[in-house]
């Protein structure tokens, strides 16, 4: 199985993650793209987004990697089985690429001519998107079988942005759907939907979203797996004429669902003691 | 709100608006003192327009709380009050403050009562009253109320009158006075009386003597006159229009029959139609009518939660026609999806009318002269097309019944959070 994957850019834990665990797997990436994350047109447009201190504070995270004493920090800890390196850990793809001997290209744009050249170059099987750009129908026809990406939600219930929040305010299970990607927004055919066992321990919001990206890691791989042995296929999903797709949350909702899992947490706890 | 001199048609309508435009242009000479506010204003619009940046995940924030937003609002309505209750159209940045506008201070005065219930603030009420009183002092013998700004040409209208009505079913509701519901149902009869058999207002006191879906808001008014007044016979005229604007709603959502000649179909004018069926619809329980407002409504949030800006005017079937922003528009959009949540429980439109307020709150002017502290323009940039170089009493009214509801079903929403189960694991 001819394995890529697209990055948001070459620092994206996720990505790293992705890689290291098809490597694992004995599925080498036959390359990754990232986007380059310190361009012009990205820090303008970030200028714009977030002003002068917000940039400044990007462009840190960048190009110093998170230290804790003289340790490597991984922020997502759930990430850390796939990110450790004897006593440090991977820190960008660079590393990874150079650990597992694959090549590694930047691009400005994933859908542009020469992004796409590039991809080809690589003839793959899959592409795994683990971030980047809205990607456009000549990208999503170079691989054999298709693009397949992790949507932090049940589908098809909940697509499009802040989708682990969504589930909780609307009282969905919380989980994750790995689908192929087709022109729509998380409309594709689905693969595997995962609900998250360990939902009523998240301690925040940010822990619930790093806990379903490290296990979207761990399915993913099953689902390379499965395809690898023809074991598992894409099903269409059912509810295509409903208009199942959320936008960015804002944050006074997003603090009300921060609340509902405090109140399922604490709630689960209270059936422990009497369980 | 239409100018009335785009009443005027063909050549004489050009010749009229250059007029205008020269005479609002002079107030810069008659008013040097606005020169440096006006060159402010177009320098900060400037710089905004070329920084600003739009992302896909991103929605613009800031601190101001809606209660300061709020008092902002209603100390530029209070500003724009004469002292015999009229509440003057606009503050143009380049002759001040226009004449008082009879409709405006109609449909103020709920906002006024709204605020003052939120915030106990006697103030507002004060301006409530002094604006119903005033209105009671232009009602035509017919029952009707004058188009236009005031002091000018004396004739009725219908849309006025429905927007006036407003303001006045709701002043009887506050104060129980015998004289206002007498002024209220003298206009609804009126009204009644003007309607044509298909359900729609045309001819004498119809806008360019023209139908307008638009006019949804005075069925709004008729089905309120209908139930504070105990009257069926509002209601089934409010219902005749209804049914008459929904014969105009497109498969596709487009409402068609806006029809301003000489004028593009500006968002404020879309949000009317959408705001009248609503309101007019949850009154006369119509759901068909809901259903009906839920498609455009959610064309036009997609489309606000996809570019993070809603263009100021469009073409049929919602193509964007203009560069700028209508902010009028957007508050009122921001009504409609937060009605729609009520109507619905779809966070969605709870979600989108949260990002639109946010939006809103950055263009209020924090500091400036009384007219510019706390106005809402007509258009962002300010040299927009409409209602450009202006902040319109009309925009203030609607931002601030945006913030006054988002602020109301907060709190319903934290209420019932407390009591919903959350999901098992």
């Amino acid at each position: 199985m001819r394995i890529v994957i697209l990055s948001s850019s070459l620092y994206s834990e996720t990505a790293c993650a992705m890689a290291v665990r098809m490597a694992q797997l004995g599925h080498v990436p036959a390359g990754v793209l990232a986007l380059r994350t310190l361009d012009r047109a990205t820090l303008l447009r970030k200028l714009g987004q977030w002003g002068l201190s917000g940039v400044a504070n990007y462009t840190r995270a960048k190009l110093i990697p998170h230290h804790s004493g003289s340790q490597l920090q991984i922020r997502n800890s759930y990430l850390q089985p796939f990110l450790k390196n004897g006593s440090g850990a991977f820190r960008s793809m660079h590393e990874v690429a150079v650990f597992y001997a694959f090549p590694v290209s930047t691009c400005h744009n994933q859908n542009s001519a020469a992004a796409i050249a590039r991809l080809k170059t690589w003839s793959p099987d899959v592409i795994i998107f683990a971030g980047g750009n809205i990607l456009r129908q000549p990208l999503l026809d170079v691989p054999r079988l298709g693009v397949l990406n992790v949507h932090l939600a049940l589908l098809p219930r909940i697509r499009g942005m802040s989708s682990p929040e969504w589930s909780l305010l609307k009282n969905v299970p919380v989980g994750i759907t790995i689908h192929y990607m087709d022109a729509g927004l998380d409309t594709g055919p689905i693969l595997g939907r995962y609900d998250l066992p360990e939902n009523t321990q998240c301690a925040s919001l940010s822990d619930l979203r790093d806990r379903l990206i490290a296990f979207g890691v761990e399915k993913i791989a099953e689902v390379i797996t499965g395809l690898d042995q023809g074991t598992i296929s894409a099903k269409p999903q059912s509810d295509l004429h409903r208009d199942n797709q959320f936008f960015v949350m804002h944050e006074w909702l997003q603090d009300r669902a921060e609340e509902r899992l405090a109140k399922t947490r604490a709630a689960n706890q209270v059936g422990a003691l009497h369980g | 709100m239409i100018d009335s001199l785009g009443k005027v048609e063909g050549t004489n309508a050009t010749i009229g608006q250059i007029a205008k435009a020269l005479n609002e242009a002079a107030g810069l000479l008659r008013g040097p003192q606005r020169v440096v506010p006006l060159i402010q204003k177009l320098v900060s619009d400037k710089i905004r327009v070329t920084f600003e940046q739009k992302h896909l995940y991103s929605y613009t924030t800031t601190k101001r709380s809606s209660t300061e937003t709020l008092n902002l609002l209603l100390r530029w309505i209070r500003d724009a009050q004469r002292p015999d209750g009229g509440i003057a159209a606009y503050y143009s940045l380049l002759s001040g403050y226009s004449e008082s506008y009879p409709e405006v201070t109609g449909y103020i005065i709920p906002t006024l009562y709204d605020f003052a219930r939120m915030t106990g603030e006697r103030s507002a009420v004060t301006s409530a009253e002094a604006a119903t009183r005033w209105l009671l002092s232009l009602q035509m013998p017919t029952g009707a109320f004058p188009g236009g700004l005031h002091g000018s040409a004396q004739q009725a209208s219908v849309f006025n009158t429905g927007q006036i009505l407003q303001g006045l079913v709701r002043a009887h509701a506050e104060t129980n006075r015998p004289e206002i519901l007498k002024a209220a149902l003298a206009a609804g009869e009126w009204l009644v009386h003007m309607q044509q058999p298909d359900g729609s207002w045309s001819g004498p006191g119809a806008y360019q003597d023209a139908s307008h879906t638009y006019y949804s808001m005075v069925a709004w008014a008729l089905a309120e006159l209908s139930e504070q007044a105990a009257d069926h016979q509002f209601g089934i005229a409010a219902e005749r229009h209804l049914d008459w604007v929904l014969s105009h709603f497109r498969a596709s959502g487009w409402v068609d029959g806006i029809n301003l000649r000489g004028h593009p179909n500006y968002l404020h004018f879309i949000a009317y139609v959408l705001q009248g069926v609503l309101e007019c619809g949850i009154l006369r329980k119509r759901t068909d009518a809901i259903e009906a407002v839920a498609k455009p409504a959610w064309i036009l949030l997609r489309k606000f939660e996809t570019h993070k800006f809603l263009s100021g005017a469009f073409e049929a079937d919602f193509r964007s026609s203009g560069y700028f922003t209508c902010l009028t528009g957007n508050a009122q959009m921001s009504c409609v999806w937060l009605r729609l949540f009520e109507m619905t429980d779809d966070l969605r439109y709870l979600n989108a009318a949260l990002k639109m307020n946010e939006m809103l709150k950055q263009m209020i002017p924090l500091r400036g002269r009384a007219g510019i502290a706390g106005g809402v323009s007509g258009s962002s940039p300010v040299w927009g097309r409409y209602q450009p170089l202006r902040y319109i009493s009309w925009g203030a009214k609607f931002f601030a019944d945006a913030l006054l509801l988002e602020e109301r079903l907060k709190a319903s929403f934290e209420a019932r959070m407390l009591t919903t189960l959350p999901c098992a694991s």
